[in-house]
């Protein structure tokens, strides 16, 4: 792995220049001082600070020596001392950031905080602390230039190593019983390795340029001895005179800085995520002038498909071909496992899928608007407040430095240009509706003294700050506790009674499903694989439902009976199977599912994508299904 | 295999206000060769009584003992294994699944042997011995989920804790690892602990139910009675609320009184009294004659009580409708 | 609702402060009580300095051939013969009567030559920092803004490439370059010494530049991680313009994480001015700390280490401030 990704960073253009640079310097730093070492020390009397000349093409320092030979023969010196420097560094700071981790608790504890106070302080500042104390000179500097940077070094490596120990797998080997130094060796350095790594790479660099300034103050290497710095700091002296004497060693000094500083760079890039880059869309058919929707029709959608730009080229469909339709005041709940396209479709449908989809279909109508073609503007304006959202996360759905009642009058405010106070009051008295008490307390809060419970219902509130006709909630209870699922779930289902509005619920959970909504839509790899009412799920005709019913135990299920399973795990987006996608999973599959079926009737209200629909009722804990009720 | 005995259990974290006592004086038993199904909400301090058994939390008070024996030593604590919720952060991305596995392995033995035990637990979970050279980027969650539980067999445990070991996974995969988790209990006579939030997913799996809210266990007993006569309100509560087909969000249920309708408690700030009645569908807010609730802990007589359960008023008939 | 909501707090990272009600007051006395000991820790350090250096710091100073008798009245007069915890006392309490010690070399108070040195390179800082702010933030989020999901990549790359290249160049080669583009070649602008306005432009600029774009990088990146959060999607829900969404919900989240990040960046320019004012020739404390550590004229360098860590100290202490007040979440005021 790790070689890979060397090689990767290699083969970026900046990486490739940098290693290149590099190699070249180090090839310089051993040759340059035993060909030229002894012409930059000889003394030319007869041109003694002299500018440009054919001998000398970078001039001459004031004793009359050839700066070209001095800058070239520097390199040795200058690069040697910082990887000198560095090494102490990340020796030094590896020591101290490992330490809390071997040490008990309190020990630990005091020095992370010795290594806190430390960060504080610039690291020149230490540096020139420390060459007081170390004595002004070559030595000196290295220690000092070391030691400055070991607090932030060790600093990263305490981060980095308190973050993967907090990982489980680190839990595990020490539930496991493994020894603290083998936990050590084998667990946490390897997953640090590479951001140590880079940072060491580009802390070179950064010592490489602290260096030449240490010289260059008269502070680091001392006469005869000569660096960059130091070469640097005699030339300027003299610009006017002969401005290449301070350029040609300053040039050295960044190109050599950069080459490390870049390296480090394009290491981390290749670690870290690539962008995937946002292209053309690849040529559609033009989407068919949209028929008259059914005036009964909420949303209708149909072929949508959702493309993204694949990170080798071509393009992936997380949905590939969703039909939907949802009437006024229905409940349509959409069930489908991760990966299955369900949420996407449910943004795509809101216009807020990520910039980098790509949305078609070949007609879509939201709340009596087509928005596909339009500009955002003209979103905007036409949808305003007729579709509500809620989310997932009520922790990260709001913006945390507003407060919740601001929040909610930002609708009103835009769209209806309601003043400030008004919009307030309103977002009060819709707090209070969705059961928020102390409402008005509540509502200058900020959305982290909300528990998840009330930010969800604040988000529901948010959305029936106007009239919306369709409310689309995407998995509104998943981070929520089961008691508090029910409430949020009963809200929902009173607000859709008050307000008439459509509701479309997203769900993983099947009979989360059941319970709100009266026709479920379950979704399988991108495509709608049946559609049914939820009084009809008994009679679940596509393999995929009925596995789904059935492999999902509740309190009703026989516990003496194993849970029915489902074999392989859904296939990657980029990589689906030709015809029926669940096909590689299904006990009924034949040669005929290499083609891909399409919704067909399969009884009332019903119709599945299947060329073996099921006909017998599932014999699943039926009880549960048809109701206890009774 | 033996039995894991937990006496008065206490974890705190932090210090002055800040405080959170994350477990509050738990009793617990898990009896050997059974399965303890351990409920409750996010923050009641489920997980965190696992981690503390198995010492990835210190204890502030009480007791965990195996057989009567307290725990103290690290050897000691290897004797209980741990499997954790989220199999993609369980296992060392830059380890084999067969190093893995080979190394909570107890004891000396020479390459071959190691090789042929770990190709024994693959199998055992009903993974090919062939893949303990790949890495656990190349396998889906619910195979992780099985390496992890091979880990946890590999150590020779006494006692296996699972600390909601299905969330992490999509629904068509959960229902292969539960089956898992109930044949290798049977075939080779696990003690268990098995963390959910999910009372459905516990109810599948044990033979004991405890619940737990806010720091300490309200009612503990066989599964069957726990679920069809729960002698805690809050039992109640949370089989209410679980999701069945055929249950309409209009049932109303005792719970759903709108005088209940109220913020959660914090942990950090536990209300006086009973814990749980504030939220409580028979507590003061509902009958307001029931002051005893805020001001008293039931705490104290659980022992005495049907159930153990934590409540001044857990012999009051509180039948479930059947499903 | 009667029901008694004493603390409705999410169970995450909320905390009830030790003073009641006032969680202002805990984070203060808390961030007061480390800049104190910071403070402690500095002066601790600047006095050990001297006892720090291998062998007789007096001799060092004054030179092999001076006569024994002069390093020795040198050394009574310095307190040096003294016992440490004296020594220590008695550099406390000079310390807060405002005596930081006289020069080895000239002989005039510490104090003063600071006081001529530092509204030198205090101006010199202010304008930087200022400089820095001014170009990073609106940089920093244009660049975001129009940069966002993969948008205008050409734009994107030269963006990081030439700020990565320009910020990776040190201060004082940046300066150096700048005096002979604008000094040597275009004669345009003084490049020593300090006078009218014209003579801040090139310092400001070598100690800003890359600074500036550093500054920038970051916002851009916090503000594209912003951009990717579900807030900014609930903003987009509501359908509001997409400048109400920068302006009310992407910036100010942006601003604050910046902030975190580049309040090292701030305190590192501080010091940074002791190479620039070295090739300008600037009359401020960096270029009397390194003649002095040359001249090892300790006492100075010690008073001047002083005043560089306390300027430090303090401009953590207001960002951190600042954190706290824009930071409603102010996990920097819980502690």
């Amino acid at each position: 792995m790790g070689r890979d990704q060397w090689k990767a960073a290699l083969r970026n253009p900046v990486g490739a220049v940098a290693a290149g640079l590099l190699v070249l310097l180090a090839i310089l730093a051993i040759v340059a001082p035993i060909i030229w070492g002894d012409a930059a020390e000889e003394t030319d009397p007869a041109a003694l600070s002299q500018g440009s000349t054919s001998d000398h093409p970078l001039g001459t320092d004031a004793l009359g020596r050839d700066i070209l030979f001095r800058v070239l023969v520097a390199t040795r010196y200058s690069l040697g001392l910082a990887l000198l420097a560095t090494a102490i560094c990340v020796g030094a700071g590896l020591i101290l950031g490992v330490l809390p981790a071997v040490l008990g608790r309190r020990a630990g504890r005091l020095v992370t905080a010795t290594v806190n106070l430390a960060v504080a302080f610039p690291g020149l500042l230490l540096a020139l602390f420390f060459a007081v104390v170390f004595g002004v000179g070559a030595r000196g500097a290295v220690l000092a230039i070391g030691l400055a940077g070991a607090p932030s070094f060790a600093r990263l490596v305490q981060t980095n190593v308190a973050a993967v120990s907090g990982r489980d797998f680190v839990a595990a080997a020490r539930v496991a019983g493994v020894a603290r130094f083998r936990l050590i060796a084998r667990h946490l350095l390897p997953n640090i390795g590479e951001p140590l790594v880079v940072n060491a790479t580009v802390l070179a660099g950064g010592a490489l340029l602290a260096f030449a300034g240490l010289s260059f103050l008269g502070l680091g290497v001392q006469p005869p001895a000569y660096d960059w710095g130091r070469l640097l700091g005699e030339g300027l002296d003299r610009i006017y005179i002969n401005p290449a004497a301070a350029l040609a060693p300053g040039v050295a000094v960044v190109i050599a800085g950069l080459a490390f500083t870049l390296l480090g760079e394009s290491i981390a890039q290749v670690v870290g995520v690539r962008a995937v880059r946002r292209r053309q869309p690849p040529a559609m058919p033009p989407a068919a002038a949209a028929a008259p929707a059914g005036t009964d029709a909420v949303l209708a959608a149909e072929d949508l498909r959702v493309a993204f730009p694949a990170p080798g080229g071509g393009w992936t469909h997380p949905v590939d071909g969703v039909s939907l339709t949802v009437r006024r005041g229905e409940t349509v709940g959409v069930v489908g496992e991760s990966g299955s396209g369900k949420s996407l479709t449910a943004l795509a449908v809101a216009q807020l899928a990520p910039d980098t989809a790509h949305v078609t279909a070949d007609r879509l109508e939201v709340a009596g608007v087509a928005p596909l073609g339009r500009t955002g503007a003209e979103v905007r304006e036409l949808l305003g407040t007729k579709v509500a959202m809620v989310f997932q996360d009520p922790m990260t759905s709001f913006n945390p430095s507003m407060r919740i009642g601001a929040q909610l009058a930002e609708v009103t405010r835009v769209h209806e240009r309601q003043g400030r106070k008004p919009a307030l009051a309103r977002a009060v008295d819709r707090l209070r509706t969705v059961r928020v008490p102390a409402p008005e307390r509540r509502a200058h809060q900020y959305p982290h003294e909300f528990s998840g419970g009330m930010r969800q219902r604040a988000m529901v509130a948010m959305g029936l700050m106007s009239t919306p006709e369709l409310i689309i909630a995407d998995e509104p209870t998943t981070a929520l506790d089961v008691t508090v699922q029910r409430q949020v779930l009963r809200l929902l289902k009173d607000v859709q009674a008050e307000t008439g509005a459509a509701v479309v619920l997203i769900s993983h959970d099947i009979a989360v499903v059941g319970q709100l909504c009266e026709r479920v839509v379950v979704m399988y790899a991108g495509h709608v694989v049946e559609e049914l009412p939820v009084g009809a799920l008994g009679a679940a005709a596509h393999p995929y439902t009925r596995a789904l019913l059935a492999s999902v135990p509740d309190l009703a299920t026989d516990r003496e009976r194993p849970l029915a399973t489902i074999p392989g795990r859904p296939p990657d987006p980029a990589d689906r199977p030709e015809g029926c996608a669940f096909a590689p999973r299904c006990e009924f599959a034949d040669d005929v599912c290499r083609t891909r079926p399409s919704l067909a009737a399969v009884g009332p209200d019903q119709r599945a994508a299947c060329w073996h629909p099921r006909t017998q009722p599932l014999d699943l804990a039926l009880d549960a299904v048809t109701g206890g009720q009774a | 295999m033996r039995e894991l005995s937990f006496r008065g259990t206490t974890v705190r974290f932090g210090t002055g206000r800040s405080a959170l006592t994350a477990v509050d004086g738990v009793d617990l038993v898990v009896p050997q060769g059974q399965v303890v199904g351990l409920v409750g909400e996010s923050g009641s301090g489920k997980s965190t009584l696992a981690k503390a058994a198995v010492g990835l939390v210190p204890t502030t008070g009480g007791e965990i003992a195996l057989d009567g024996a307290p725990l103290r030593t690290r050897r000691d604590r290897r004797r209980l294994q741990l499997v954790f919720q989220d199999p993609h952060a369980s296992l060392d991305p830059r380890m084999s699944i067969g190093e893995s596995i080979a190394e909570a392995l107890p004891g000396r033995r020479g390459r071959a042997a190691r090789a042929a035990e770990v190709a024994r637990l693959l199998e055992l979970v009903g993974l090919d011995p062939a893949r303990a050279r790949s890495l656990p980027s190349g396998l889906s969650g619910g195979q992780r989920q099985r390496v992890a539980l091979a880990r946890a067999l590999a150590a020779e445990p006494e006692v296996v804790l699972a600390d909601e070991i299905t969330s992490a996974l999509d629904v068509s995969v959960q229902g292969a690892v539960l089956n898992l988790v109930r044949d290798l209990q049977r075939q080779l006579g696990l003690t268990m602990l098995f963390i959910s939030h999910n009372l459905s997913v516990v109810r599948y799996v044990s033979d004991v139910i405890a619940v737990m809210y806010l720091g300490r266990i309200v009612e503990a007993g066989p599964a069957d009675e726990v679920l069809s006569a729960p002698k805690h309100p809050y039992t109640r509560t949370l089989l209410d609320a679980a999701p069945a087909f055929g249950v309409a969000l209009d049932d109303p249920v005792p719970a759903d009184d709108a005088r209940l309708d109220t913020e959660a408690p914090s942990p950090h700030d536990p209300p006086p009294g009973c814990r749980f009645h504030r939220r409580c569908p028979i507590g003061p807010l509902t009958r307001p004659e029931r002051t005893i609730c805020a001001e008293t802990d039931p705490q104290p007589g659980a022992a005495d009580r049907p159930h153990r359960a934590a409540c001044h008023f857990a012999t009051e008939i509180l039948e479930v409708p059947a499903r | 609702m009667t029901a008694p909501v004493a603390a409705p707090l999410a169970p995450t990272r909320t905390r009830v402060s030790a003073w009641a009600g006032n969680p202002w007051a805990g984070f203060l006395a808390r961030r007061l009580g480390r800049l104190l000991v910071s403070l402690a820790v500095l002066v601790t350090l600047a006095f050990g300095m001297i006892h720090l250096i291998p062998g007789d710091p007096v001799r060092a100073s004054l030179g092999v051939t001076a006569p024994q008798d002069l390093v020795d009245a040198r050394r009574a007069a310095l307190g040096l013969d003294d016992p440490i915890g004296v020594q220590y006392l008695d550099y406390l309490r000079a310390l807060f009567s405002g005596d930081l010690g006289v020069s080895m070399s000239s002989g005039v108070p510490v104090s003063e030559t600071i006081g001529q040195r530092l509204p030198a390179t205090a101006s010199l800082a202010v304008a930087a920092f200022v400089v820095v702010m001014l170009v990073a933030i609106p940089l920093g989020l244009a660049m975001a803004v129009l940069t966002r999901g993969g948008r205008r990549r050409g734009g994107e790359l030269g963006f990081t490439a030439t700020s990565a290249v320009i910020a990776a160049i040190p201060e004082f080669l940046l300066a150096v370059g700048l005096v002979f583009v604008f000094g040597v070649s275009l004669g345009w602008l003084p490049v020593a010494g300090r006078g009218g306005a014209s003579s801040y432009v090139l310092p400001v600029l070598a100690l800003a530049l890359g600074p500036a774009l550093l500054m920038a990088r970051m916002v851009r990146v916090e503000a594209l991680a912003v951009l990717d959060q579900d807030f900014v999607r609930t903003a987009r829900a509501k359908r509001l313009p997409p400048l109400r969404v920068y302006l009310r919900h992407v910036f100010p989240n942006a601003l604050t994480s910046t902030l975190t990040i580049g309040g090292l960046l701030l305190s590192s320019m501080i010091v940074g001015t002791v190479l620039v004012e070295n090739v300008f020739a600037w009359p401020g404390m960096g270029m009397t700390i390194v003649s002095s550590i040359l001249a090892k004229d300790y006492p100075v360098v010690q008073g001047i280490v002083l005043v560089y860590g306390a300027a430090v100290l303090l401009v953590n202490l207001v960002v951190d401030v600042l954190l706290a007040v824009a930071d409603p979440r102010s996990t920097i005021r819980e502690g």
